[in-house]
């Protein structure tokens, strides 16, 4: 098989893999903060504050593996 | 990066070729849109020096920065500020209330200016990435690493100037650990401490690398489509066009979170260097 094609393959698969793993995470990330929000109204703020911030690094190791799987892709 | 310069290329490129054959395939034209460009050529010995054009958009930015600031600066009216001065001392007691003192504690304020630079210099290079016929200068990984060796030098002075040379070392390792895992906490702690403005390059990086490239993508539905039946291309147009200004209006969302995590985790790790108490 072309080495190219796996290689694309693969970027395929690993973008699909990352986003599971973090989609996932996200997922509960904001279920346990909705669930937080519910329980005590008043410090929403300080949930909201601490739930941008924590998906923001989550985010940011779905990018490290993105950046991996787009060097897959175009080198 | 904007929807008419995107469509005006794709527009040319789609009418030479057929989409991903020919000269100037929809990915193509994606990926010239958010790499570098130089801009002319001006060689010094082996080196080019010619400005490229996430360059110039870097320059942009710090200058629009030092304007706007400028012109914040003369809101004050007999010590209360209005209009924009209103907007950025709100900005600015933020980023020295919630995010230098909570951090670094009480010396918070030494390091405010220089966590104040990052969180409007992010901001304003990402806001000047989304006018039309621009780039991002923060979507570049040289200029984030740039930004995230200011933070490591930061760090290292805050831990040295605080704790000392050889404390600044010693005090990574934390207290009450058995003696056999100093020797393994030693090599952990040193990559850490690299890891982490590694991390803080990637991730603005990649964010804001990841943003354009969504936006072109949508964009580039319309020759893609025009390629198959030019109805069927012109009708994508308007979905085309509004996931795109959806996703920018998104972008500026995404700006702000950026600049603020990235503030925010550096106030974080000068904090956990200048006061190390595990």
């Amino acid at each position: 098989m072309n080495p190219q094609a796996i290689a694309y393959f693969a970027a395929g698969i690993g973008a699909g893999l990352t986003i599971i793993g973090g989609a996932a995470g996200i997922g509960r990330l904001a279920a346990a903060a909705m669930e937080g929000i519910a329980r005590q109204p008043n410090a929403a703020g300080d949930i909201r504050g601490a739930m941008i911030v924590v998906a923001g690094m989550i985010e940011g190791a779905i990018f490290f593996s993105l950046i991996v799987t787009m060097l897959l892709a175009f080198k | 990066m904007g929807p008419i310069s995107i469509l005006l290329a794709a527009v040319e490129g789609a009418g030479a070729a057929p989409a991903g054959a020919g000269h100037e395939g929809p990915a193509e034209i994606l990926m010239h849109h958010v790499l570098d460009q130089r801009l002319g050529h001006f060689y010094v010995g082996p080196f080019d020096l010619a400005p490229t054009k996430h360059l110039l958009f870097f320059v942009a930015a710090a200058l629009l920065l030092l304007v706007v600031i400028r012109m914040a600066l003369r809101g004050y009216q007999q010590g209360v500020p209005r209009g924009l001065a209103a907007a950025v001392e709100g900005l600015v007691l933020f980023v020295r209330d919630e995010i230098a003192v909570k951090n670094i504690g009480h010396d918070g304020h030494k390091y405010t200016p220089l966590l104040l630079s990052f969180f409007f210099f992010i901001l304003a290079a990402a806001f000047l990435g989304l006018v039309p016929f621009s780039a991002t200068a923060t979507g570049n990984v040289s200029v984030t690493l740039g930004l995230a060796v200011v933070s490591f030098i930061a760090m290292q002075y805050a831990g040295i100037s605080t704790n000392g040379l050889l404390h600044h070392f010693t005090g990574m390792i934390p207290p009450g650990l058995p003696w056999f895992l100093i020797p393994i906490m030693i090599p952990v702690e040193l990559l850490g401490m690299f890891s982490k403005p590694f991390a803080l390059t990637i991730r603005l990086f990649a964010n804001m690398l990841a943003g354009h490239m969504v936006i072109g993508a949508l964009l580039m539905l319309v020759p893609l489509t025009a390629a198959i039946s030019t109805l069927l291309g012109i009708s994508m147009i308007p979905v085309s066009l509004g996931l795109a200004l959806f996703v920018m209006v998104l972008e500026i969302l995404v700006a702000f979170i950026q600049a603020f995590i990235f503030t925010l985790l550096s106030a974080i790790f000068i904090g956990m260097f200048a006061h190390p108490s595990h």
